[in-house]
């Protein structure tokens, strides 16, 4: 089954002043047991996507599900088996990261033991067991967005949504996220959240959706949007050969002595099997996310300067 | 999760009540310092004759404080801290954080109500009957307060405004209707627009059982002031329950 289905989503901002078409027929789903990572440029729709999903606003159109539930129609059923780390939340500065689990899950009703339990449990998943006791108004930035983190992964919810969850956090606490993350996806719960860190996206989501200004530009696996873009390679030559035929291949990139551009694969044979002739330094992979995200949302942005310019 | 409402409300109570209050014990004498000024004001300025009338405002007042402070965190919670949506996105009912918010409140108020409805058993040596009249009173106006503050939380749209509006509202629910005087004080033009603050119905009530207003209360007069008390309440809370954006739209 799955935990999410979007169909033809929309969503318009209304105010006095004007209005926003924030999403634009979105159709997206989420299976259940996996990690969505939703990414996508400053403004693109993320939040609204996810808010929608996790019922704290409503669409303007379409239709989305959550385990089957309307999330218009059965709010509360749906309520019942999420939670949610909004965008910039921050915990109650009076408390400590061990009475912050505690009490969101005694307030979601939670008994008591159990609510105790799963504190200590998160706590130490979260690398948080040395900070249980501190006040949260002492705790650092990373360290109080790891609170917050840990709230929700402890409680029974069986989808998260995410929003930003490792904003400010150090590489190794970024880890012990994923790992909490992960193992929760391991106990067939569903994950949804959005990041910029392209590079925790890959290594974490089993699928990623990459959204720019309102519409859903790619979804699937990684693996599956890769070949979406033209250009699955990036290739790097130091030495050997002019941007002029360089730019037979594609559109050369200068990064302060060598040459970076994006290719197919025949292309990059050739390009390999001739700096091997010339005895040129050259370096060849696939590209990472961010240089799919790049060409997927690049293209988008030009395409639609060409046509404002046709316009004008 | 299916919502459990008690055990909801109970957790709010502790989180947002007596845990502050333990890393806090300040905020327990926070409320009584506004109803204190009042009533040393008064015995000095009017001696121990009108000194009836500050013990029955600082009783109205100590519960009134109940609003506006469920006001504030309502407001905080909403828009500083994000919490409010966490809740949303949670099986905990609009209607139980709002009670369990309520209730929390409601516990810092505690030292001033002993206080307050001490000094007035003291001084009104008031018997069964009358101490009844104020607790009802008193409950009626808590509700009223919380209506109030639920409806000002939906309005509000952060602590900027908050900071702006709440003292406003208050001077005009406690300071200038007849909550710390006599309605009799009033020139008889202007004692028609006192009636407008519902605040004005529970001083009248509590001024009543005190046996310190110059006409006596009648049952017809009390029933009257009460069913004020809890129509006002009702309008409000159906106000912020067709305004509050529990979802936004
Ligand atoms: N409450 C609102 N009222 C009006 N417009 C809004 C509101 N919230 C968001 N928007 C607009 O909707 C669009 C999408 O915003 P959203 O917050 O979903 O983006 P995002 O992808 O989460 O961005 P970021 O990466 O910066 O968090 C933006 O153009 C934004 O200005
Ligand atoms: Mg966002």
């Amino acid at each position: 089954m799955d935990a999410l289905r979007a169909t033809a989503l929309s969503k318009q901002y209304r105010w006095s002043g004007g209005t926003n078409q924030a999403l634009k027929s979105v159709s997206l789903t989420v299976p259940k047991g996996s990690i969505l990572g939703l990414i996508g440029r400053n403004g693109a729709g993320k939040t609204t996507f996810l808010r929608i999903a996790s019922t704290t606003l409503l669409p303007s159109g379409g239709k989305m599900d959550i385990f089957g539930h309307d999330v218009v129609q059965e709010t509360n059923l749906v309520r019942e088996r999420i939670a949610v780390i909004p965008q910039e939340s921050r915990p109650f500065y009076w408390m400590n990261p061990r009475e912050l689990i505690y009490y969101f899950l005694t307030l979601r009703g939670h008994t008591r033991e159990d609510a105790h339990t799963r504190a200590e449990q998160a706590l130490s998943e979260l690398g948080l067991l040395e900070y249980a006791d501190t006040l949260v108004s002492r705790l650092s930035g990373g360290l109080r967005r790891r609170a917050m983190v840990a709230m929700v992964m402890a409680s029974d919810a069986e989808m998260l949504f995410l929003d930003e969850p490792t904003t400010g956090l150090d590489p190794v606490a970024r880890r012990s996220v994923w790992e909490a993350i992960r193992k929760a996806a391991h106990a067939q719960r569903t994950i949804f959240l959005t990041t910029h860190y392209l590079d925790e996206a890959e290594a974490l989501s089993t699928r990623i959706a990459i959204l720019e200004r309102g519409t859903l530009l790619a979804e699937g696996s990684r693996e599956e949007i890769a070949q979406k873009v033209q250009h699955p390679y990036r290739v790097v030559v130091s030495g050997g050969f002019t941007q002029g035929e360089l730019e037979g291949y594609g559109e050369p990139t200068w990064l302060e002595d060598r040459w970076m551009l994006f290719t197919g694969e025949k292309d990059a044979r050739e390009i390999s099997r001739m700096a091997l002739e010339r005895g040129a330094r050259l370096s060849v992979a696939p590209v990472s996310l961010e240089d799919i995200f790049l060409q997927i949302v690049g293209k988008d942005i030009s395409r639609d300067e060409e046509g404002d310019d046709e316009g004008a | 999760m299916k919502e459990r409402k008690l055990a909801s409300v109970l957790s709010i109570i502790a989180a947002n009540g007596f845990l502050p209050l333990r890393r806090q014990p300040l905020f327990l004498i926070n409320t009584l310092t506004s109803p204190f000024s009042f009533l040393f004001l008064i015995f000095i300025l009017g001696g121990p004759d009108l000194i009836g009338y500050g013990i029955s405002g600082g009783l109205v007042l100590t519960i009134l404080s109940i609003g506006t402070s469920l006001q504030g965190d309502m407001t905080h919670y909403k828009a500083d801290l994000k919490f409010q949506e966490m809740v949303v996105a949670s099986p905990v009912k609009a209607g139980t954080y709002v009670t369990g918010m309520a209730l929390s409140e409601f516990v810092f108020s505690i030292p001033g109500m002993c206080v307050f409805i001490l000094l007035s058993v003291f001084y009104a040596h008031y018997i069964f009957l009358g101490g009844l009249i104020v607790l009802a009173t008193l409950i009626l106006l808590w509700i009223f307060a919380s209506a109030l503050g639920f409806t000002l939380a939906t309005y509000l749209a952060d602590m900027r405004e908050t900071f702006m509006i709440a003292p406003i509202i208050s001077i005009f629910l406690t300071v200038v209707p007849p909550v710390y005087y006599p309605i009799s004080r009033l020139p008889p033009v202007v004692r028609p627009l006192a009636y407008l603050s519902p605040t004005t119905w529970a001083a009248n009530l509590v001024q009543g059982a005190m046996g310190i207003s110059s006409t006596p209360l009648t049952l017809g007069q009390g029933l009257l002031d009460g069913g004020v008390l809890l129509l006002s309440a009702a309008i409000l809370f159906l106000v912020a329950w067709k305004k509050s954006q529990w979802r936004e739209r």
